[in-house]
């Protein structure tokens, strides 16, 4: 059987030729006039299927060396760093950016920064925690990058959402905006900050710790979209199988299949929106000895949980 | 367990052939033992059936158990917790189907005076090897 380009190429003698690569001038010319780029693209079809087939083979390897301790090879990290930037540059456009001069706000995002992002990324003069240094990528040092992010919403939208596969965590479920553009705006002053004076800056700090406000941002009816990111940043997928979220395949506890046509939570509260909340909220009080750990869920997020695993009836 | 030596044998009835290892001493689990546990999960799923366990679990494999009232009983094989924080061993199976009140109190869990033997056997059903 002939496939198209054989009969494209075939030379007036009808000899077939050896193809897709024709020899003779008379070969040539025969294509030439023929060829409707048919050929080309099965050529190009067939060197992307080797490449697919290659990368499979390289994946299922497992040669790729993942390991903490081993860099990306210089290609990657130059890929997935330009990647990275141009995500958040991308992303951040049109977040419009709040006065960051108040003394105040400053003063309100030191304290933020030394609570949650100091053990990661260090401060002036102050090394990360031990576990941070194990971590690869190794956090930024932030007075860098404050000096060369220079829209300060992109500083904002990484605190706020975090970096898939980085270590940077989101933060959107445990700060409110507010706190989210302090720490922006102390960051924003980590460039001209010595080492002596962050020191003294934070000496009284230690008594004031910052506390997390309930239910940051409005709270405008439950959002089941909301509650389905919201499983994620609470862990939930790490124990439980949740239908509609990617990665949430862990039978530590039940599965959530169908729970919202369940009729009872935890075995023993009957399932409404309210007891949901509840049970999210304080799970240890409603059945003591249950492996499912309080996570500090607060009442939105909680309600938008609750919305979402309604849709699962 | 239970699907290897099924597999052997249908080797052996397909070619005519007696693989070595598949039922000599040294295979593991002797024929005698490997038709106990397949008896044990049959009984099992008899009694799951008998004991109506499906009017309030989704439990695959048992006709009708497609209850809502209570978690479904997927992949238990797999689950680390059952009922209140219970580590997910037999014992603690047997344990939980035979007394859930014992475990939690006030739970919604009937107890359905399981006798140890089907309640053994329920706990085989629900952790074999799929």
């Amino acid at each position: 059987m002939r496939t198209p380009w054989l009969r494209i190429c075939i030379v007036p003698n009808e000899r077939p030729l050896p193809l897709p690569f024709p020899r003779t001038r008379r070969e040539r010319a025969s294509c030439r006039r023929k060829d409707t780029g048919v050929r080309t693209l099965l050529i190009l079809a067939a060197l992307a299927g080797v490449a697919a087939l290659s990368g499979a083979w390289f994946v299922y390897s497992g040669l790729y060396n993942l390991s903490a301790t081993q860099q990306h090879t210089a290609p990657v990290y130059w890929l997935l760093n330009v990647a990275m930037r141009q995500a958040v540059k991308h992303h951040a456009q049109d977040i419009r950016v709040p006065p960051l001069r108040d003394p105040a706000l400053i003063d309100s995002g030191r304290r933020l920064y030394g609570a949650h992002c100091a053990s990661c990324h260090g401060a002036p003069g102050i090394a990360p925690d031990a576990f941070a240094l194990g971590l690869m990528p190794v956090p930024a040092n932030l007075a860098l990058t404050a000096r060369e992010w220079k829209n300060p919403a992109e500083l904002f939208w990484v605190a706020k959402y975090g970096i898939k596969m980085s270590g940077m965590p989101a933060w959107e479920f445990r700060l409110a905006e507010v706190e989210l553009w302090a720490v922006v705006a102390f960051v924003r002053t980590l460039p001209a900050l010595s080492p002596q004076e962050y020191r003294a800056a934070i000496a009284g700090d230690h008594d004031r710790h910052p506390v997390r406000a309930d239910a940051p941002g409005p709270a405008a009816g439950a959002d089941a979209p909301r509650g389905r990111i919201a499983l994620q940043q609470y862990a939930c997928v790490s124990c439980h199988v949740i239908p509609g979220v990617v990665g949430a395949a862990s039978p530590v506890g039940p599965s959530l299949a169908r729970i919202g046509s369940r009729k009872y939570l935890a075995g023993i509260l009957p399932n409404t929106r309210e007891t949901m909340v509840e049970w999210l909220r304080a799970p240890q009080r409603v059945a003591p000895g249950t492996a499912m750990p309080d996570l500090g869920v607060s009442v939105r997020d909680a309600q938008d949980i609750a919305a979402y695993l309604e849709t699962l009836r | 367990m239970i699907r290897a030596p099924a597999a052997c044998l249908q080797f052996a009835l397909l070619g005519g052939l007696v693989l070595a290892g598949c039922a000599g001493p040294d295979a593991g689990p002797t024929d005698a033992t490997v038709r106990a546990a397949r008896a044990e999960v049959q009984h099992g799923a008899l009694a799951l059936q008998r004991y109506g366990c499906g009017a309030c679990h989704r439990i695959p494999g048992i006709a009708a158990a497609d209850g809502v009232v209570g978690p479904p009983l997927v992949d238990m094989a797999r689950r680390v917790y059952i009922g209140r924080g219970l580590a997910n061993t037999p014992q603690n199976m047997v344990r939980w189907i035979r007394a859930p009140q014992a475990v939690a109190p006030l739970s919604a869990m009937p107890d359905m005076n399981v006798t140890p033997t089907d309640a053994h056997a329920m706990a085989a059903y629900l952790h074999r090897s799929e």
